[in-house]
């Protein structure tokens, strides 16, 4: 009878050890990712979904190796509002602010979104030593620099996706393709009244001069705007051949309506063009914007078989939000993550430094490519294939699909010109 | 002829956007800002509609405004009633209704760039070498058949002439045996019918978004301002001034000034002249 007891003691405590053993993860304490996102608009509901994708994968193979010890990592996210007309910065502030003090982030990813917030919150992030990777929306060139600039101080800020000088090169490979193929040469420029718009249409207007491009034209657009026939107009008396936009802004989807009804004799060739990005921007203008070109940023975020791992990623993105990939900082802010969690297991502590050190080392194969960071100004490395560095996408709606026409390493189609254009 | 085209075009949509707001404020003295969030639920309440209860496009139209007039009388019922003739509680009051209205909008989900709703009649054509679309062409006939309607509505009907009475003198109105509760309720639902036409003639240009609420109170302030609180035929003024100046602006200094014009114009007005062009606010001249 007593050796029956004792057997039925060392099962139970068997159990319970299985049982502990299994759940250590779930007994530590997690690493919290502090997520400054403006929820309401594509960019930062693109990313919310990306971050929380890869947070649950990692956390459903154990969680993260700090120092042998397993810990499941943690979102917490608070919308920024920065996306808003009239971009409240001093709230996009307070929410990572927040995080920090509040929800006691250990990291902060994603956001602020929009340019000018972003490089607001470095100085913040420096002060709470605070590791933040940056996956979507800040296309502004100056906020790497400001890295390179003053490392010591900057050294806590990444950006895991592309930016605006490697999307201006991008584009300007495909208007070549387009003077060469259909003699284009007339471009006509329509950006969003908002930092990274404002940089991004002043430079690809210099650089377009300078490659021999006749740039017929600027307009500034202040976010909010719902009528753009006067821009429209003078870029159809101008002669424009291609109107590059830079917009992110939902009311760029009454700008392409505009273009179609109008019949706008030139090519809509957006940099960053919100409303072309999502999915169901098809069903939304009732088929008005095919021929809409946009550059989504990085692979990933329209469907390609740029690596092993973006259809995967692209599938269990469609699977998990009942929607394909929307925005472009889906992809980026999916690998975030994964990025960090390497970082993390390589130093083994979450200690900021030894972090930074480890990021910097980054290297592995991607939903877009290969993906290392420069170690002086902690900006993903860009690349044509994917396996030379973070690859981009430009797509153009033809016929209901996204199809990849650029780079064209994973191209899955080529530029057509509307049929009211064609010379 | 660029400028006399999308200048008409762009005065009635302002026109459209302010005359539920000059109605409300000219009869019962209310500043209703839970205007712009009244826009934008229609929107979406005739998205709705059409979407998810598949309903044909015109019983969705009539549905919608009579849902949003009703919304409208509730406000006043429910809330604006007990703080009538406090000015400061009504804007705040009305302000607070409109951002819950909007904030809940965007916590049920309705975000994003996908909430469309069809253009009445696809395609377009041109008015010399200016190409117009057929849809905002028809939004400058609807307009003024609203205008038009308006003005008979409130010269030649008993419910009309109620309103009129109300918004001449209020007291003198009671004396006669209006009941003025009643007629800021009416007033309240008409210009919550009104947010809701604009909104159905407006928004199959572009995708309804919340934050448009915002940006239409703003200029339906502006408008209203301009032409005189309180008188409509003012505002229809006020609208087409401010439209033509925007699109002057546009032509001429840049596109990005555009939304400083209906700013700058409230700015002009109160100091100029505080009652606006058609202003029954003496007191606001007296001040200055």
């Amino acid at each position: 009878m007593k050796t029956r007891n004792y057997a039925v003691l060392a099962i139970f405590l068997a159990v319970v050890l299985v049982i502990l053993s299994g759940s250590s993860a779930l007994a530590k304490k997690p690493i919290i990712i502090g997520c400054p996102l403006s929820t309401a608009y594509l960019y930062g509901w693109g990313a919310e979904r990306g971050i929380k994708l890869a947070v649950e994968e990692i956390n459903a193979t154990g969680g993260v190796d700090v120092g042998g010890e397993k810990r499941l990592f943690k979102v917490e996210v608070i919308d920024t509002r920065d996306l808003e007309p009239g971009v409240p910065v001093s709230d996009a502030l307070m929410a990572v602010k927040k995080l920090i003090l509040s929800k006691k982030a250990d990291f902060i990813m994603g956001g602020p979104v929009r340019s000018e917030a972003a490089l607001a919150a470095m100085p913040l992030l420096s002060k709470h030593k605070k590791i933040s990777i940056v996956t979507t929306g800040v296309l502004t060139p100056k906020y790497h620099a400001m890295v390179k600039k003053n490392y010591d101080k900057f050294k806590y800020c990444f950006r895991i996706h592309g930016e605006a000088v490697q999307l201006v090169g991008e584009i300007m490979a495909n208007f070549t393709e387009l003077k060469q193929k259909h003699g284009l040469n007339k471009v006509f420029i329509i950006a969003q009244d908002v930092s990274h718009a404002r940089g991004g249409a002043g430079f690809i207007g210099k650089v377009a001069a300078q490659k021999g491009w006749e740039v017929i034209g600027t307009e500034i657009y202040p976010t909010g705007t719902t009528d753009f026939s006067m821009g429209l107009l003078k870029a159809k008396r101008a002669g424009a051949e291609i109107i590059n936009i830079w917009m992110d802004m939902p009311e760029s989807a009454i700008l392409l309506k505009q273009w179609y009804n109008m019949k706008i004799p030139a090519l809509p060739f957006g940099s960053t063009l919100a409303a072309a990005e999502q999915p169901g921007f098809w069903k939304a203008t009732h088929g008005k914007g095919e021929y809409t070109l946009c550059n989504v940023v990085n692979a990933g975020n329209a469907p390609s078989n740029a690596t092993p791992w973006t259809m995967k990623f692209y599938n269990a993105y469609t699977k998990r939000w009942g929607v394909e990939p929307e925005g472009l900082g889906s992809s980026s802010s999916y690998m975030a993550p994964y990025v960090l969690k390497e970082a993390i297991e390589r130093a083994g502590s979450i200690d900021p430094d030894k972090v930074i050190i480890e990021l910097e080392k980054t290297d592995i194969m991607g939903v877009y490519g290969r993906l290392r960071f420069n170690p002086k100004s902690h900006q993903v490395i860009p690349g044509k294939t994917p396996e030379e560095g973070a690859v981009g996408t430009i797509l153009q709606w033809q016929d209901g699909k996204r199809v990849v026409v650029y780079p064209k390493s994973i191209a899955t189609g080529s530029i057509k010109l509307p049929p009211w254009m064609k010379k | 002829m660029d400028i006399l085209i999308y200048g008409t075009i762009n005065s009635v949509v302002l026109a459209l956007y302010a005359l539920g707001f000059a109605l409300v404020y000219g009869i019962s003295r209310l500043p209703n800002f839970a205007h712009g969030a009244l826009y934008v639920l229609s929107g979406f309440i005739t998205w709705s509609l059409l979407n998810i209860l598949g309903l044909p496009y015109l019983p969705a139209i009539i549905l919608t405004m009579i849902i949003t007039a009703v919304i409208g009388a509730l406000i006043y019922q429910f809330v604006l009633i007990r703080i009538r003739g406090m000015e400061i509680s009504e804007i705040i009051a009305s302000y607070a209704i409109g951002l819950a209205i909007i904030e809940s909008l965007r916590y049920f989900g309705f975000r994003g760039m996908t909430y469309t709703l069809p253009a009445f009649v696809e395609g377009s054509i041109d008015i010399g070498d200016i190409p117009v679309d057929y849809h905002r062409l028809i939004i400058v006939g609807i307009g003024l058949v609203v205008v038009l309607l308006l003005w008979l509505f409130t010269h030649y009907t008993k419910i009309g002439l109620a309103l009129r009475g109300m918004a001449q003198d209020e007291r003198a109105a009671l004396m006669l045996g209006i009941d003025s509760d009643m007629m800021a309720i009416v007033a309240m639902a008409f210009g919550s019918m009104l947010a809701a036409l604009a909104a159905i003639l407006l928004l199959p240009l572009g995708n309804i978004v919340v934050e448009s609420g915002y940006n239409v109170l703003i200029l339906a302030i502006a408008v209203c301002i301009v032409g005189g609180l309180g008188s409509w035929v003012g505002s229809i003024f006020a609208a087409f001034l401010i439209g033509f100046a925007q699109i002057l602006t546009a032509v001429y200094l840049g596109s990005h000034y555009q939304m400083v014009v209906a700013l700058l114009a409230i700015i002009i007005t109160l100091i100029v002249k505080p009652s606006g062009l058609f202003g029954q606010q003496k007191e606001l001249e007296e001040r200055v």
